[in-house]
């Protein structure tokens, strides 16, 4: 009785390049997800039950009106007062009717709602008028880029007040509430052609420019995304060497912030900060310190012309590349690895960020009055 | 047992209640429900046309899908949210109840007033200074929150007239508070001997429910936007994450005043429904336990939906199922009712009078108004509707095509009684049609525009949307010309009406039974009281040109039970 138009959705892009997955009709717009044909299929078998109870309804309202009109002076009217079995089946049977609704739209919600595991996730924020997306790879947009065939998961937050992300060819919306995380997501199969897109609407009132607050989704043939978001994360390739430690490093610290505080407090990894009398990050890496790894070794040990590192660089770059090759005591192998998501010059970014670790507030953001500008000395090269 | 029972066929009654004492101050502090009545009803109405005139603004801004020269977006985020907030709080929540119901309800039970008259005075004057608050909140910068005041944008940014417009709200909710207090106890204790709580019209069982959600939902708004100006004034965080607060809880506390308030709208029009089908069908009304009792399921109900309106907002996809399944029990005594308005009419002799016309378009807008809930109601499809122009056409169906219709209906039924003259009833079936007309122009069309994507409270929208949008402001033209057309006659009629009888329609409840307008302590004596449903004993007088009522056959009927 209900289908599962779900397993049916196709998943050969090239097939269905720029068509939409249910056509527009009088009530819906072109639905473009994987579960669009579900939700279109219960909007519409909803509005046949309307229709009928609608034209039984207003139908017999109008007999009755004809039929039953006053005639003269005619006042006094009999009928019946009541009648119990009729009003018993005017209660019961609507009663199952719209259990039977619920129950569709529940299975469809619960659909809506389960995020496949090989979800693609891009993180969205909100704030007063605009949508940021932001690629694994670290890349950025304002209208956002997808690939077709592949389930997408929105992971957003919001900046300031209310917003409502909503894409209607898709048939999902979800709240963007500040102080909290929210989710969605959906599957788009047939790529947008050429300048063809889906909106990106705000839908819930967040002031001025609320109704300026529209975006849009661009769906991509999946190897065609894979070399966009790439080259959309050169964005670090834009960067100047002398503005890489402020510019491009806090932005990327932010992935190793979960783990690795920049105050020497304890944290699941090393903090960045000095927690033994080492030093910060950098100074206890550069001196050769006596900062202890692999059970009892001193840094110094490993570091330095003719021993395993010849750098400190080489060190710290090894640590993100190769993180469980030395482990700091007490510290266990748990740090994923970050090769192929970290670029030479990402890491260039971070070691530079380690050696001005003076100059950042203890939130990762960079002081102030630190920041180079054109009129400063160390903006001069720029 | 004979003698006072002839009053029906009143002669000449040399005062009224218009007429019983003069001069300003004889209104300013009187304590006659009656009235109290009169004076919430031109309140409400002024009111009614300072929303209606923001409605016609933002409509006319929406000719535009972009910029207009006349009205910015924050000019125009302030006229929508003015329109909701005064249509909610100032128009439709005191209409019915506050207005008509303060000088039906107690001539309906033979009383000679409420049973605190003092208390529904001072509850009148808490409307006024709850509607000064939000004339003062317009000069001191307005608000633009929308009428929902989501957090954080109300407290953090909102424009400066915020706080005094909350504060008229706090105030409004204790008149609300105190006209369901006066309400229930005036039901329960000023009955006369012999209307038991089955033979009570159905307008007081709605009325009574009605009084429920009032005294137990209002003091949660209440609560809600303190909170709203403490955080607002003083930086307590509540609502707001920032200040450790949580923005959805604001939601939670809203609706659960928010969504019962609903019914606090629709269910007197219910009632009033109930009322003009069987008098202008000159017949018993079909299942009045199932209608009465339907009143009371809904007010019950009403307290356990309203996470329905949060089914986006982040709250758990199991709540979201909860709230899904139990939206649906309300859904059930609302179709009861309308289906024993159909039998109703089944066999009935029906007088298409202008407030019946009414009471028609009430069935055919409500039933839209209803099903049109059931999509949103339904969680994978809320998702893709909620905060669209379906929303916004579903519940103009309900509140403005239902509530805001069934009140006008309502008044048109009780205007000879309140002011003892008929209007022109050609101009009021014509204004009925142009109102009718106007309004589905103005709303169908919404609902189109919101399933094919549109969200609400746009300034500006995509090209592709405008000509729906020129449909629907063409439409609410139309409507402002049918009640331009109402507010003209209804005036005319009080300086030019020819004068009404006891009893213009046909009624058998007590209302209909003293004279019009009703003297100053309504029935001399308490009446005693049949079926009000029961018909049998109107009979149409020539010379009065109005019905009357053989007292001793009704009551007769109503003891032998023929009547039920």
């Amino acid at each position: 009785m209900i289908p599962t138009l779900l397993s049916q959705a196709t998943n050969d892009p090239a097939l269905g390049a720029g068509l939409p997955v249910t056509p527009k009709t009088f009530w819906l717009p072109e639905g473009a997800s994987t579960i669009a044909p579900e939700i279109d299929w219960i909007f519409n078998f909803i509005n046949y039950i309307n229709y009928f109870f609608f034209v039984l309804v207003v139908g017999i309202m109008f007999v009755f009106m004809w039929k039953y009109r006053q005639r003269g002076r005619e006042v006094y009217a009999r009928g019946p007062n009541h009648h119990t079995m009729l009003e018993l089946g005017w209660t019961i049977i609507p009663t199952i009717i719209v259990v039977f609704i619920f129950f569709i739209g529940f299975k469809g919600f619960i659909v809506a709602k389960t995020v496949p595991d090989n979800a693609y996730q891009i993180d969205v924020t909100a704030a007063k008028w605009y949508w940021k997306f932001k690629y694994p790879n670290g890349a950025t947009s304002d209208d956002l880029y997808v690939p077709a065939g592949r389930p997408v998961k929105l992971v957003m937050r919001s900046e300031d007040v209310l917003h409502s992300f909503y894409i209607r060819d898709f048939r999902v919306k979800q709240d963007v509430v500040p102080g909290r995380y929210t989710s969605l997501w959906f599957q788009a199969d047939n790529p947008t052609e050429g300048e063809d897109f889906h909106h990106i609407f705000c839908t819930e009132f967040c002031g001025t420019g609320h109704s300026d607050m529209n975006r849009k989704v661009f769906v991509l043939p999946e190897t065609e995304f894979d070399n966009w978001v790439v080259e959309q994360g050169r964005w670090l390739d834009k960067v100047s060497d002398e503005d890489l430690w402020w510019k491009a490093g806090p932005q990327l610290y932010r992935a190793c912030a979960s783990c690795h505080t920049l105050d020497g407090s304890v944290g699941t990894g090393p903090s960045w900060g000095n927690y033994d009398g080492n030093g910060n990050v950098w100074e206890r890496t550069k001196a050769g310190s006596t900062h202890k790894i692999d059970g009892g070794k001193n840094l110094g040990d490993i570091i330095g012309p003719g021993k395993e590192y010849e750098t400190p660089e080489g060190y710290l770059r090894e640590s993100i590349l190769n993180p469980g090759k030395h482990l700091v005591d007490p510290y266990g192998n748990v740090m994923p690895t970050f090769k192929g998501q970290l670029s030479d010059r990402g890491i260039q970014a971070l070691i530079d960020m380690m050696k001005n670790l003076d100059k950042f507030n203890k939130d990762g953001t960079v002081k102030p009055d630190a920041i180079p500008n054109a009129g400063g000395a160390a903006g001069a090269a720029k | 047992m004979t003698t006072l029972d002839s009053r029906p066929v009143v002669t000449e009654v040399k005062d009224n209640y218009l007429t019983f004492t003069r001069g300003l101050l004889s209104w300013i502090f009187t304590l006659d429900h009656k009235r109290i009545g009169v004076m919430y009803l031109f309140a409400v109405l002024g009111s009614f046309f300072v929303g209606g005139v923001m409605a016609l603004l933002v409509r006319t801004k929406l000719l535009f899908p972009g910029k207009v020269e006349w009205m910015t977006a924050d000019e125009y985020n302030k006229a929508f949210t003015l329109h909701g907030a005064i249509m909610v709080f100032l128009v439709i929540i005191p209409s019915i109840p506050a207005a008509l119901g303060n000088f039906v309800l107690p001539i309906m039970l033979g009383a000679k007033d409420v049973a605190f008259p003092r208390m529904n005075l001072f509850s009148f004057y808490l409307w006024v200074v709850g509607a000064a608050c939000a004339v003062y909140s317009l000069m001191a910068g307005g608000f633009d929150t929308g009428w929902t005041f989501y957090t954080p944008y109300s407290t953090q940014y909102g424009a400066g007239g915020t706080i005094p417009v909350l504060v008229g709200v706090f105030i409004l909710g204790f008149s609300s508070i105190f006209t369901g207090v006066n309400f229930i106890v005036t039901i329960h204790k000023l009955r006369p001997p012999g209307m038991t709580w089955f033979r009570m019209p159905l307008f007081l069982w709605a009325l009574y429910a009605t009084a429920l959600i009032q005294i137990l939902a209002t003091p949660v708004l209440g609560i809600t936007v303190a909170l709203l100006v403490i955080e607002r004034a003083f930086n307590i965080g509540i609502f707001d994450p920032s200040m450790g607060g949580d923005p959805v809880l604001f939601q939670h506390f809203f609706w659960f005043y928010s969504h019962p308030a609903v019914y606090i709208m629709i269910l007197p029009g219910m009632g009033i429904i109930s009322e003009l089908i069987a008098v202008h069908s000159h017949r018993h009304i079909f299942g009045y336990r199932f209608i009465a009792f339907s009143s009371v399921a809904i007010a019950i109900f009403s307290f356990l939906v309203w996470g329905h309106h949060m089914f986006t907002s982040g709250q758990s996809p199991l709540m979201n199922v909860l709230f899904s399944a139990i939206t649906f029990s309300v859904a059930i005594p609302s179709a009861v009712k309308v289906f024993n308005w159909l039998a109703t009419l089944y066999k009935g002799s029906i007088a298409f009078n202008t407030p019946m016309l009414y009471a028609l378009s009430f069935m055919f807008l409500f039933t839209i108004g209803g099903l049109t809930g059931i999509p949103l109601a339904v969680l994978s499809t809320d998702i893709h509707l909620h905060d669209t122009y379906f929303v916004v056409a579903h519940f103009h169906y309900v509140m403005m095509g239902s509530a805001l219709i069934a009140m006008i209906g309502g008044l048109h039924h009780w205007w000879p009684k309140m002011f003892g003259v008929m209007y022109n009833e050609f101009w009021g079936k014509i204004a009925c049609g142009l109102v009718f007309v106007g309004f589905n122009m103005t709303f169908f069309t919404q609902f189109m525009l919101g399933s094919q994507g549109m969200p609400r409270r746009y300034y500006m929208y995509q090209p592709e949307f405008q000509i729906y949008h020129h449909i629907s402001t063409g439409g609410s033209y139309i409507m402002a010309l049918g009640f331009l057309i109402t507010a003209i006659y209804l005036i005319h009629s009080l300086f030019a009406g020819k004068k009404a009888p006891a009893n213009p329609w046909g009624g058998a409840s007590l209302e209909w039974q003293c004279t019009s307008p009703p003297p100053h302590d309504n029935f001399a004596t308490t009446p005693r009281v049949g079926d009000c449903y029961d018909f049998s004993a109107v009979r149409w007088d020539e010379k009065q040109q109005g019905y009357v009522i053989d007292t001793e056959a009704h009551l007769a009927a109503a003891s032998s039970g023929k009547g039920h």
